[in-house]
């Protein structure tokens, strides 16, 4: 068992403590991952609050044969703060940003990004998108970010849905194979 | 990677990428393909490393005891003594009411959407139950519509039940409105009724508003900075709180 999932145990008994140690170990990752989506800090952490929040409810079903408490927490932000986008009618205004967001190769200009420090794993993962295709890059962060189907993409971007499918599915194994002989995971 | 065709859709679903009707077949099939069940979860911790790529950003400092604070608050609903066995059976009326509600969605098979619904409930809920709640009944001059708006002042939200009232017309809307003696009146947020002229509704409060009244309007549609009509439902607030 992973440092993780035993803190997620530990929340499952209503153990305090465990729950602090997992935000130090994750809350800065997931309030990225919201500000990436939201676009705004107090969102974000509204985001954050929510994700944590849930995990503490839900610590009991969490099973870790099924993923990591890192894929765990990332899904429940990523779809909270999708939530929170729609909810606020600021769909268009993400998408906008997301498109900003592909086309530039650096990470995208965030006030907020100051004294970061970035791990070892982080930064191959970053040498990895940097090394993906752009069209494919493009395509799997409009998904993730902007929460967009495939279809929706191909009609953004004017490509046709075969084409979207195709650079989704090679690029998420290109990155797949990457970050496992990087050993991210 | 030879095999089967759903096998080449694992990535977009783990992606969030399926549209409705491909998501929908596609978790058919996972239930009985463990191969493609795996190459969702490897997937999934793929597409949880993309943040990487959307740059570090720091949270406020006082965003861990936040997260702490809330899961103190997650405790078991205490008994409400102050309110009356009337107050407790429509309460519990409104529970089962939104319960059907959540059984609806989850029939919908959208449990995205339950989600978010089962936690604007359990604010509302939360909201309706605390014991230092201000209410105020809404009533218009003779016959219905009525309102009725709860003032959680502790928690900051606002939440209101609006019956008999008929959807607003297009580009028109309805706007709730906060007024203290002697001020301008604040908006609180605009609504709109569903079809059988009811609606329930939580708005966060905007930010050091205080009222003695309040009070509903129809606006064009997005809302007015001020009432732009004399407002058709007023009610003072009751119970204050501490």
């Amino acid at each position: 068992m992973t440092e993780d999932s035993l803190l997620v145990q530990r929340m499952a008994n209503g153990d305090e403590r465990a729950l602090g140690e997992l935000y130090d170990r994750h809350g800065r990752v997931m309030y990225t991952l919201a500000y990436a989506i939201v676009g705004e800090r107090a969102d974000a952490e509204e985001v954050v609050v929510d994700t944590f929040g849930q995990a503490w409810r839900g610590a009991a079903q969490f099973d870790p044969g099924r993923g990591s408490v890192g894929a765990w927490l990332s899904t429940i932000a990523r779809t909270r703060s999708l939530d929170l986008v729609r909810a606020r009618g600021r769909r268009a205004r993400v998408l906008e940003r997301a498109a900003v967001f592909v086309n530039d190769d650096t990470a995208p200009p965030n006030p907020a990004d100051r004294g970061v420090e970035r791990n070892e794993a982080s930064s191959a993962v970053r040498r990895g998108l940097v090394a993906l295709p752009t069209a494919q890059r493009q395509a799997i962060e409009l998904a993730y970010f902007g929460g967009l189907s495939q279809s929706e993409i191909a009609a953004k971007l004017g490509e046709p849905l075969g084409t979207i499918k195709t650079r989704i599915r090679d690029g998420m194994k290109k990155l797949r194979e990457l970050f496992t002989k990087e050993g991210v995971r | 990677m030879s095999g089967h065709e759903q096998l080449d859709q694992a990535a977009a679903y783990a992606l969030g990428a399926l549209d409705a009707a491909e998501r929908a077949a596609f978790e058919a099939h996972l239930v009985t393909c463990a191969e493609c069940r795996a190459e969702v979860q490897a997937f999934r911790e793929t597409a949880a490393q993309l943040v990487a790529g959307a740059g570090g950003a720091t949270p406020s400092d006082d965003l861990r005891e936040r997260v702490l604070a809330e899961a103190r608050r997650v405790q078991p609903i205490r008994t409400a003594r102050r309110f009356s066995a009337a107050w407790l059976a429509a309460a519990a009326g409104f529970v089962l009411a939104l319960l059907l509600g959540s059984a609806w969605w989850r029939e919908r098979g959208e449990r995205r959407e339950l989600a978010t619904r089962v936690a604007e409930q359990d604010q509302l809920l939360t909201s309706l139950l605390a014991p230092d709640v201000s209410v105020a009944n809404l009533a218009a001059s003779g016959r219905p519509p009525s309102a009725r708006l709860f003032w959680d002042a502790k928690r900051l939200r606002v939440v209101v039940a609006v019956f008999n009232l008929p959807p607003a017309a297009a580009g028109r809307t309805y706007q709730l409105w906060a007024i203290a003696k002697g001020q301008a009146p604040v908006s609180v947020g605009t609504f709109n009724t569903s079809a059988d002229g009811t609606v329930r509704t939580v708005f966060p409060a905007p930010p050091g508003v205080a009222f003695d009244l309040t009070a509903v309007t129809e606006e064009p549609a997005g809302g007015s900075p001020q009432p732009t009509q004399n407002p058709f439902l007023v009610g003072p607030l009751g119970l204050r709180s501490e």
